[in-house]
């Protein structure tokens, strides 16, 4: 069977060229500057893989709650989450290719009487063991979801919505453990010596954020003339995802400020060095940057209705947050991986070998974000394709063509 | 608006819906309706402008915060400065989780108050209910007799058309029956 090829070959050709470009960049500076690459593949794989579990998230998050209102785009988020296994792959093949920049063999030996459980959880293989354990149990799930929907296409058995009910369910338990302790492993862990309890929800929160963008973004692009949401996926919709993402983006910035208060607050060095890095210093405009990226400019915009009814105005905050996640992501793996007092000199400028003290955007980060966007374009279009475009017998479908959003 | 209203009842929402889009496109004016449950799209049916609490919650939640944040730097700062931890005495971090609270505090209680002022809702105010099948299993719609024009008949013959079950004249005493 052929997909249908709902984008123009212009379209697939400019992804391809940024993913092309990207990986070619990326490959020279993996001989050139392997430490701040491999930062930035870090960044774009876990980037990725929020926007997959983030769809499959936003699937069983719906499923467990009887939501009828999304089934007219349902096949959206879907698509992302069918990016699990190839984010997934991407992301475990990343760790494994450099697991000595996790400063861990060396980290407890001056402090070896807080260390233990730490040197016991970070033993290299029970790490990457780990890893391959939460990849696996995710695209198990999230595929079993997705596939059962898409089967649902041609028995129009409502016993598979029940079913998927249930398996949400434990996919999102499975998702609540694996995905704090994952962001812990892969993030945290980058900063061996340093802690915080709420370094699970802080993730969630960004990726349900990064997820419901991408969402809006697909769903627009998806409902232009000749497009397969042509009418389908309405203003009531969108009035709703927009109310998603501005709670998300307050939540987002509520766990951010939760995170960052009792640190402030408790003034314990172990505790503090992250935030000192970051909000003294160099790193601080980016922080604000970060605030303002995802939290005011969600917040003031997508206030007033007609903005979460305005397909141009949720388009553009919606790239706003994604650009948001990107510097909030940059500030969680940089300045754990800064070697060096500042970069000098044009040619430094724009290939710097090391991650700097300063931040830095040069060439590494613009063919990462490339190759992030080709790849995450490329694969969602192929993903979305190779299914209905709309589950045309899920039972709650009549319903959510039918919505109002109050 | 005037003190005579034409009273329809349908028993079904969807009627109900038809009904009210219908006596708009005549050019009549609707008082009000009266449902049993929130029915979806009947305030884009009726042309209700979009409610301006909206405004009153968010000038509240800045109060609330603008004001909290005031009084928690003017306590610790200026009345009675202590000493907490060596931190500076005008520590904004610990005073953003009242000045939340605050916001939301006074949003919520200005939202609800200034819809029972708006909708004159007090305690022992007497219930004036056009129809007590509203409550049940009714759906009313409650039209107003503008003017000496306005020609009964012709409104219950359109209103024949969605079903409409029962209709009567209402004169109500001073105020109108929305009081």
């Amino acid at each position: 069977m052929t997909s249908p090829s709902y984008f123009s070959n212009d379209v697939r050709r400019c992804l391809n060229g940024l993913m092309v470009g990207g990986g070619v960049v990326l490959a020279c500076g993996a001989v050139y500057a392997p430490d701040r690459v491999w930062a930035n593949l870090l960044l774009a794989a876990f980037y990725l893989l929020t926007v997959a579990l983030g769809g499959a998230v936003f699937v069983a998050l719906t499923y467990v709650t009887g939501a009828g209102w999304h089934v007219a785009f349902r096949r959206v988020p879907e698509a992302m989450a069918r990016l699990l296994p190839a984010a997934g792959i991407a992301m475990l093949l990343v760790l494994a290719a450099r697991m000595s920049a996790y400063g861990w063999p060396h980290a407890g030996e001056h402090h070896p009487e807080t260390f233990w459980f730490k040197e016991l959880w970070l033993t290299p293989t029970f790490w990457m063991v780990r890893a391959v354990v939460y990849v696996a149990l995710w695209i198990l799930l999230a595929g079993r979801l997705v596939a059962r929907s898409q089967k649902q296409d041609v028995s129009g058995d409502p016993a598979i919505t029940a079913g998927n009910t249930r398996l949400s369910a434990l996919f999102l338990i499975v998702y609540a453990v694996t995905f704090s302790l994952a962001s812990v492993d892969w993030i945290m862990a980058l900063e061996p010596m340093w802690f915080s309890t709420m370094w699970g929800v802080y993730n969630f929160a960004g990726m349900i954020q990064t997820a419901l963008a991408v969402v809006i973004i697909l769903g627009l692009l998806l409902r232009r003339h000749g497009q397969p949401l042509h009418g389908v996926f309405n203003n009531d919709h969108l009035h709703d995802l927009g109310k998603l993402l501005l709670g998300f983006s307050c939540f987002w910035m509520y766990i951010w400020f939760s995170q960052y208060m009792l640190i402030w607050y408790t003034n314990i060095p172990e505790e503090t060095s992250y935030f000192i890095s970051r909000t003294k210093g160099p790193w601080a405009p980016v922080v604000v940057l970060s605030i303002v990226l995802n939290w005011i400019v969600p917040f003031i915009v997508l206030l007033p209705k007609p903005a979460k009814r305005s397909g141009a105005v949720m388009m553009r905050v919606a790239v706003v947050v994604l650009i948001g996640r990107w510097v909030d992501l940059y500030l969680m793996v940089m300045p754990s991986l800064m070697t060096d007092g500042g970069t000098s000199g044009i040619r430094q400028r724009i290939f710097p070998q090391t991650i700097s003290a300063v931040p830095d955007f040069a060439i590494w980060e613009v063919a990462a974000l490339c190759l992030l966007v080709g790849v995450a374009g490329r694969l969602l279009l192929r993903s979305f394709a190779s299914a209905s475009p709309i589950p045309g017998k899920d039972p709650y479908l009549k319903e959510s063509l039918h919505y109002h959003a109050g | 608006m005037s003190d005579r209203v034409l009273v329809a009842s349908f028993e079904h929402e969807d009627d109900l819906l038809a009904a009210t889009r219908a006596v708009r496109g005549r050019g009549l004016h609707i008082v009000d309706a009266f449902t049993p449950y929130a029915v979806h799209g009947l305030d884009k049916a009726m042309g209700l402008r979009s409610s301006r609490l909206t405004w009153v919650c968010f000038i509240c939640g800045m109060i609330g915060a603008g004001g909290m944040l005031w009084f928690e730097n003017w306590i610790a700062a200026v009345a009675w400065p202590i000493d907490v931890g060596g931190k500076p005495w005008n520590s904004l971090p610990s005073d953003v989780p009242v000045a939340f609270e605050a916001a939301v505090l006074l949003a919520g209680f200005g939202s609800v108050f200034a819809l029972f002022i708006v909708s004159r809702l007090f305690p022992g105010r007497a219930a004036r209910i056009v129809d007590l099948r509203a409550t049940d299993d009714r759906f009313v719609l409650v039209i107003d007799q503008a003017d000496a024009a306005f020609d009964v008949a012709a409104v219950e013959e359109l209103l024949q058309e969605f079903d409409v079950v029962e209709t009567r004249e209402l004169a109500p005493s001073k105020g109108g029956v929305l009081g």
